[in-house]
């Protein structure tokens, strides 16, 4: 797991200068705290920084397969790396590490880009050949590892795992883009190729781009989630998920486990431990406010399995302390503060000495776990008949606090969230809660966008055979691609984790676990107001009868009061004073104050408040950290002396090499 | 009516201060008129909505069926105000 990056012009006397490749390492060091390395070639260069987990001594990169060769900077782990270097073998390719990456580049030497159907992973990278001058910017199926790029007017492209690495590489200043900004208002987070930022784009997940001699000439998907009916048999989903638990224990370092205490993170929690030589370790977020703590359940499943467990227990003082650094990280506003506990946990896991740790992301989102899924059934099954209402109360219970209370009011509002022929029937709810936050926007703001919507431009991107999936299946792919990889994926896992160089795992986002769950029939996956049916039915064989029956808590953090409560650091006031507002320019100072006031006298306890709060607040904080920044002054080059340095005119020279 | 019944007029008063209390906050320069439309105004959400109908339900202790969540009767102040009188009577 690192950061990586690169920087290519169209002509190849055009220098790319060491400090700018030590800048870009410097802003991503926090992915790679064991090193970095540097590449250069005529009118290009690359960096890498290091979280060391495979081949401790010679994995360090770029690598590349021979002096003038092809050259990979890689972020990421393919796990099935040791079969498919017995594959190359019998071919007769020799590799001289024993990294997955350097089985990658070999591959795609070989193969081409049809080597990426092969591979098992999570990754991104940039594969440069140097003639015909072409870079190949790749990223995994689900998006998981991310991968941003900038391209100048004279053609010449910057990438890097991170924004930040690309403002400092100056070939980009950190500007808001308005369009991004209202996506985080509208689904949580920017739609790939978007961000909050202008000029900075991001591949999307199973993206492929390629740049050829200054011209991006393919921007295509490699892999996207196809549904719809299939003779195809299930197959065994215990077989799978074990095998891909067993894939992902694979590291030269020991492997750890994110422990909520729900279904999907016990289930990877028992079978990681099955498969362990040694004593997991689990960890956990416990809350101080009851209402959000889980600690029971954690404490239950790792008594029972015997782990050696952790807990990190975040109240609002550490919510609020730490805000800073989760905005500075997620690199866009948030509407939620939930990433922030998850930034703690990954820091205390990385105390104890675990990078690598396996979660239960995903499971959600393929096996219709959410409350989403539940409400499309009821909401089609009203349409057809509006005599059985009552069965909404049943919804999302945790919005029992917020003000919004069960009865005809939310019947009516689920009836009437918006047409079945919609191909976003099933988020009209979320998209119209999420929405709140819109009307805090100054004027001028609320006009710059009045002809601009997001869901339109959701709409037209949708794939062709979209309209014949099922409702519950057209949900799951939006899931998958509105919110899993723009905003769970990201500012509440990869960037909240590698803050601190802990690689997050996914057993259920291996393909081969998501296209199990396509061919389940959909009565195994939602039944009624059963959720997660095929998987409960494998965790009732495997964990305590009451942890396999849980049903879904949703995971949440505190929104408002950590800012409000005493304590609260002073920047809270500061970054929401009128003066600040008018400076960033986006939210109407007066239209904030009333929100303030009702902060202030611990009124503001609904959804809406709690989503706005922290919009207004990350933005006003995301601004000042990146927008308001003075250049590539910000981002201090590396001084250290690079692990590896490849000059691609030469044979590799390094500590690294053989 | 009986006399611990407020009058439309009261029951308007009551349902304007809900409004501002809990959606005009965002809105400093809008002055809501008794017979402006609510949604259409943008001030209040489809989520705001089911905040207005549970306000109505719990002070005035009225309970509403689901055909009676119409703009008809909860699209402006006016309509909350007179609906609650002709629920009572019924």
């Amino acid at each position: 797991m690192c950061g990586i990056g690169g920087i290519v012009r169209p002509d190849p006397g055009a220098p790319v200068t060491e400090e700018s490749l030590r800048r870009m390492a410097g802003a991503l060091r926090h992915r790679g705290p064991d090193g970095f390395g540097l590449g250069l070639a005529p009118g290009a260069g690359f960096l890498s920084t290091r979280l060391s987990i495979l081949d401790l001594e010679s994995g360090w990169q770029p690598i590349q397969t021979r002096p003038g060769g092809s050259l990979i900077v890689y972020n990421g782990e393919v796990y099935n790396h040791p079969e498919l270097r017995a594959e190359l073998s019998r071919d007769g390719v020799a590799c001289r590490t024993l990294t997955d990456t350097e089985v990658v580049l070999r591959l795609l030497d070989r193969d081409g880009l049809a080597a990426l159907e092969r591979l098992n992973g999570q990754f991104a990278f940039g594969w440069w050949e140097p003639e015909p001058r072409r870079l190949t910017l790749v990223r995994d199926r689900f998006g998981v590892r991310p991968l941003h790029y900038c391209v100048g007017t004279d053609g010449t492209l910057a990438f890097a795992s991170e924004a930040k690495g690309l403002f400092a590489s100056g070939e980009v200043a950190a500007e808001p883009d308005l369009l991004g900004i209202d996506e985080v208002f509208t689904l949580w987070a920017p739609r790939a190729p978007r961000t909050s930022f202008r000029g900075v784009n991001q591949l999307g997940p199973g993206g492929v781009l390629v740049w050829e001699r200054g011209r991006i000439v393919s921007e295509r998907t490699w892999w996207r989630p196809e549904y719809g009916a299939t003779e195809e048999p299930a197959g065994d989903l215990e077989e799978l998920i074990r095998d891909s638990v067993r894939l992902r224990l694979r590291a030269d370092v020991p492997v750890g486990t994110y422990l909520s205490g729900g279904l999907d993170s016990s289930l990877i929690t028992a079978l990681a431990s099955e498969a362990s030589d040694h004593r997991l370790r689990t960890f956990s977020v416990t809350f101080r406010d009851p209402r959000f703590d889980e600690r029971g359940h954690q404490q239950q499943v790792a008594a029972a399995l015997g782990t050696e467990h952790h807990v990190v227990d975040v109240g609002s003082r550490e919510i609020a302390g730490a805000f800073l650094d989760v905005v500075r990280h997620a690199e866009s506003p948030l509407i939620r503060t939930a990433p922030v506990p998850l930034y703690l946990l990954a820091r205390a896991t990385r105390e104890q000495g675990i990078t690598v740790v396996a979660t239960g992301e995903g499971a959600d989102e393929l096996f219709w776990g959410y409350d989403l899924f539940k409400e499309v059934a009821l909401r089609q099954a009203a349409l057809r008949d509006p005599g059985a209402l009552e069965r909404f109360d049943q919804l999302y219970p945790y919005f029992a606090e917020s003000g919004v209370r069960r009865g005809p009011g939310w019947r009516r509002f689920f009836l009437e969230a918006g047409s079945a022929d919609d191909p976003l029937f099933s988020h009209q709810t979320r998209l119209a809660a999420t929405a709140a936050v819109k009307a805090f926007y100054r004027p001028e703001i609320e006009a710059e966008l009045a002809g601009e919507d997001p869901l339109e431009r959701l709409r037209a991107e949708l794939p062709e055979a979209f309209g014949r999936w099922s409702a519950l299946e057209r949900a799951a792919y939006l899931e998958l691609r509105t919110l899993l990889e723009p905003h769970l994926l990201a500012a509440q896992a990869d960037r909240v984790a590698m803050a601190h160089g802990v690689e997050g795992r996914y057993p259920f986002l291996d393909h081969r676990v998501f296209e199990h769950s396509v061919r389940l029939p959909p009565d195994e996956k939602l039944d009624g107001m059963r959720e997660k049916v095929a998987l409960r039915e494998l965790a009732s064989t495997i964990l305590p009868e009451e942890i396999a029956a849980r049903t879904k808590q949703p995971y949440r953090a505190p929104d408002v009061a950590p800012f409000f409560e005493g304590g609260a650091p002073d920047w809270v006031e500061e970054r929401l004073s009128e003066p600040a507002l008018r400076e960033v320019g986006i939210f109407d100072e007066r239209r904030v104050e009333g929100l303030l006031r009702r902060c202030r006298a611990g009124r503001a306890t609904g959804y809406r408040e709690g989503m706005a709060l922290v919009g207004v607040l990350s933005t006003q904080v995301w601004h000042s950290h990146f927008c308001a920044a003075p250049g590539v002054g910000a981002y201090p080059p590396e001084t250290a002396e690079p692990e590896v340095y490849v000059d691609t005119q030469l044979e590799l020279a390094g500590r690294g090499e053989e | 009516m009986t006399p611990a019944e407020p009058s439309q007029a009261a029951v308007r008063a009551q349902v304007r201060k809900f409004i501002e209390d809990n959606f005009l906050y965002m809105r400093p320069d809008l002055h809501l008129g008794d017979d402006d439309d609510l949604l259409g105004l943008g001030i209040m959400d489809s989520l705001g909505f089911v905040e207005l109908v549970e306000e109505v339900q719990s002070r005035h202790g009225i309970e509403v069926h689901d055909a009676e969540i119409t703009e008809e009767n909860f699209g402006s102040v006016s309509a909350v105000a007179r609906f609650v009188a002709t629920s009572r009577k019924s």
